[in-house]
């Protein structure tokens, strides 16, 4: 098996000492941020990106296994115990997880969360083994037709179905756009947008931009709007951190199911884990409806188990899609893909071929993350849930100290930190405003992609646009892309009526009072 | 940020639920809600000014430089317009906007309209944006270790603390402990400025 000999390349060497030391450090270093009330595994990323370029791709990449999956466990843990999810994926895990923590069973419920994300991000991981040469061997056939029709259907995927209005997500969509067409033109060589400085002629590093938008821009919009609200005290768990034979038994359908959710999800570029997540709880309570009597609503430990699951599930397949194809599925593999381009790694079919032992490595440390992961958030969630002690303006502080640090650091540009603040400050206004910042952030990873493979499809054709929908698979992207469009379109109706009928009786309601 | 009725005057509560049909009774400002729109019209002015002014190497075939971030200026100039259009749409009814009480402290005047969001801290937004912007500013004469002591600081009182001593010197530790963590162990380069005369 060409495939497995290829992974114990990779484990042989992940367990180096080293890097096994890599992988503990970023687990160690995501979860202690996804562990932060409000900052999630992306922002986790984003303030570790820099800082990771002093160090060699494998020993990088690796340590970046660790913070992305350690983001994930730790927001999990601030979900279950604060009921402040620090990523919208950590949201359905809220609604369960919190009542289990209400009702005592703080550390059964953190057990079953971690449990839930190690099952589901380590079927993912096993997949996606087999299945990340077999796509990078397939996509190997794609031409700019091709890609377009992907990154097309990542645009509109993550800007228009998960954001709450699709014309903010759109024009988050196209701010990223915009800014990534900054700089010389790799097609013609004009510079573009740059008014003649000579700063501009590389574009706008997305580093930059990522730090700015998810890190900076939060220090600033939490100092002058969050701390207005009442603050939420965490559940302090106590017993025992382990499940029962009748909790796991208990819970066991729900991981597996949750898995199965949040599988597919990976491969498709619909903005990440939020999705299965809502969607494999969904699929819990309905079933719970059936059974004698429900428990969903006082801390039903599957509907805190399947969400869980999903999400790993999907974010360690995202992973196989982002080495096979290039294509990032969510904000934080998209800051990924710009890690790899840092290095001057592109991801995507010619990867296995050209930087083999480096994604094997990467792929063996997700495993090796998993378990690391499992060890330090069972038995010690309680040991993290001290962090909080933290006072909140050094908390903050010290995040701004970092992204000054990682963006002078990379540039050793004072320019660099001025273009920092100012795109934190249109994050802040987006923030304020609410729009979404995932898709700015894809916009701006996949833009260059879409736009080479656009004018190459063109220019090959002559300029005739039929050329882009011309083949079986681009046809294919474009039917997914449709169906996608019907089902968001359908979704947001029924439920803007449904919410329209609950506010209307709330106002009559608040009458009868 | 959800609203809370007060049991005195349930009256305003009746009438914000019934003229905002959507769920959400919370929405930001109409100020905040432009002001993304206007930032995003600036843009796409600097994208046609600069589209106009691209200077196109010869013999560039069709689709050149300037296609894809056409469509791009054109695509932000489209969605601007339909949001500015559907922001006035949404806050027509400011008569019913301003018979919501003033006074109460969910509610902010800002430029004349209501918004139903705790407002903005405006000294807390100044510490944190005038101290990053003093800190790129004087990095490189300071050296990481003071200046990124001044940025906490700034930031710290940014988010209420008003210890000044503990502030600079748990500052101080974390500029310290990060420049011998990433300068000298990581060898990534940090300005050594001002204190740094014998390195």
């Amino acid at each position: 098996m060409d495939v497995l000999s290829s992974l114990i390349g990779g484990f042989g060497d992940v367990l180096h000492p080293i890097n096994l030391l890599w992988v503990l450090i970023g687990c160690l270093l995501g979860t202690a941020v996804g562990v932060m009330p409000g900052l999630g595994s992306s922002m986790a990323v984003a303030l570790l990106l820099p800082v990771t370029f002093a160090l060699e791709p494998t020993a990088a990449f690796i340590m970046f296994a660790g913070i992305y999956f350690g983001g994930l466990f730790g927001d999990s843990t601030m979900a279950i115990l604060m009921n402040t999810p620090g990523q919208a994926s950590a949201i359905a895990s809220t609604f369960e997880g919190h009542a289990m923590a209400r009702a005592g069973r703080a550390p059964q419920a953190l057990a079953t969360a971690a449990i839930g994300a190690f099952v589901g991000g380590f079927v993912a991981s096993i997949i996606m083994v087999f299945l990340t040469p077999w796509l990078a061997a397939f996509s190997s056939s794609f031409g700019p037709a091709e890609y377009f029709a992907l990154a097309l259907f990542a645009f509109i995927s993550t800007s228009s179905m998960l954001a709450d209005s699709a014309i903010k997500g759109l024009l988050s969509l196209s701010l990223g756009l915009g800014i990534s067409v900054i700089g010389i033109d790799g097609v013609s060589g004009a510079p573009r947008f740059t008014m003649g400085s000579a700063l501009l002629f590389d574009g706008i590093s997305l580093v930059v931009v990522t730090v700015a938008m998810l890190a900076l821009a939060e220090v600033i919009y939490v100092a002058c709007r969050e701390r207005f609200d009442p603050t939420v005290r965490p559940i302090r768990p106590s017993g025992r951190p382990w499940l029962s034979r009748q909790e796991v038994k208990e819970a066991a359908p729900a991981w597996a199911r949750g898995t199965a959710i949040g599988l597919p999800f990976g491969v498709i570029p619909a903005g990440g884990s939020e999705l299965p997540t809502f969607l494999a709880f969904g699929l819990e309570k309905r079933l719970d409806g059936k059974r004698r009597p429900p428990r969903f609503g006082t801390g039903a430990i599957r509907g805190l188990a399947a969400p869980e699951a999903a999400g790993n599930a999907t974010t360690g397949m995202s992973m196989g899609a982002l080495l096979a194809l290039g294509l990032p599925v969510s904000a934080t593999a998209a800051i990924m893909l710009a890690a790899f381009r840092q290095y001057g790694i592109q991801p995507g079919p010619l990867m296995f071929e050209r930087s083999g032992d480096l994604a094997w490595t990467l792929i063996a440390s997700f495993f090796v993350a998993m378990i690391v992961l499992l060890v330090i958030n069972m038995p010690f969630a309680a040991l993290w849930a001290k962090l909080l002690l933290i006072p909140k303006p050094y908390l903050y502080a010290g995040i701004s100290v970092f992204c000054g640090l990682g963006i002078y650091a990379t540039s050793s540009s004072v320019a660099d930190l001025l273009i920092l603040l100012g795109i934190a400050l249109v994050g802040f206004v987006m923030r304020v405003a609410d729009y979404p910042l995932a898709p700015l952030i894809i916009g701006m990873v996949l833009g260059p992609l879409a736009e080479t493979s656009l004018r190459d499809a063109l220019m090959s054709a002559a300029g005739n646009p039929l050329t882009l929908v011309d083949g079986p698979i681009v046809t294919l992207i474009y039917l997914l892309m449709v169906a996608a469009i019907a089902f968001t379109i359908i979704t947001r109706v029924r439920d803007h009526r449904a919410a329209r009928h609950d506010a209307n009786r709330a106002a009559s309601d608040q009458i009868i009072l | 940020m959800t609203q809370n009725p007060t049991p005195t005057d349930p009256e305003a509560t009746v009438e914000t639920a019934a003229e905002d049909e959507a769920p959400r009774l919370s929405g930001p400002g109409v100020l905040a809600e432009l002001a993304m729109p206007a930032l995003l019209a600036a843009f796409t002015i600097y994208l046609v000014v600069g589209l106009a002014t691209m200077r196109i190497p010869e013999g560039t075939d069709f689709p050149g430089p300037r296609f894809v971030p056409g469509i791009i200026a054109a695509a932000i100039g489209i969605l601007v317009i339909a949001q500015v259009v559907l922001v006035l749409r949404r806050h027509t009814p400011l008569a019913a906007d301003r018979r919501i009480p003033a006074g109460r402290d969910d509610l902010e005047g800002i430029a004349g309209t209501v918004t139903r969001r705790a407002g903005l801290d405006w000294p807390s937004f100044a510490w944190a944006v005038g101290g990053f912007l003093v800190f790129s500013l004087l990095l490189e004469v300071l050296g990481w270790v003071l200046g990124a002591a001044l940025l906490f600081w700034c930031v710290a009182r940014a988010f209420g603390s008003r210890r000044v001593l503990l502030d600079v010197v748990a500052g101080l530790t974390l500029s310290s402990l990060a420049y011998i963590a990433f300068d000298m162990i990581l060898g990534l380069s940090l300005p050594s400025g001002i204190l740094g005369w014998g390195f």
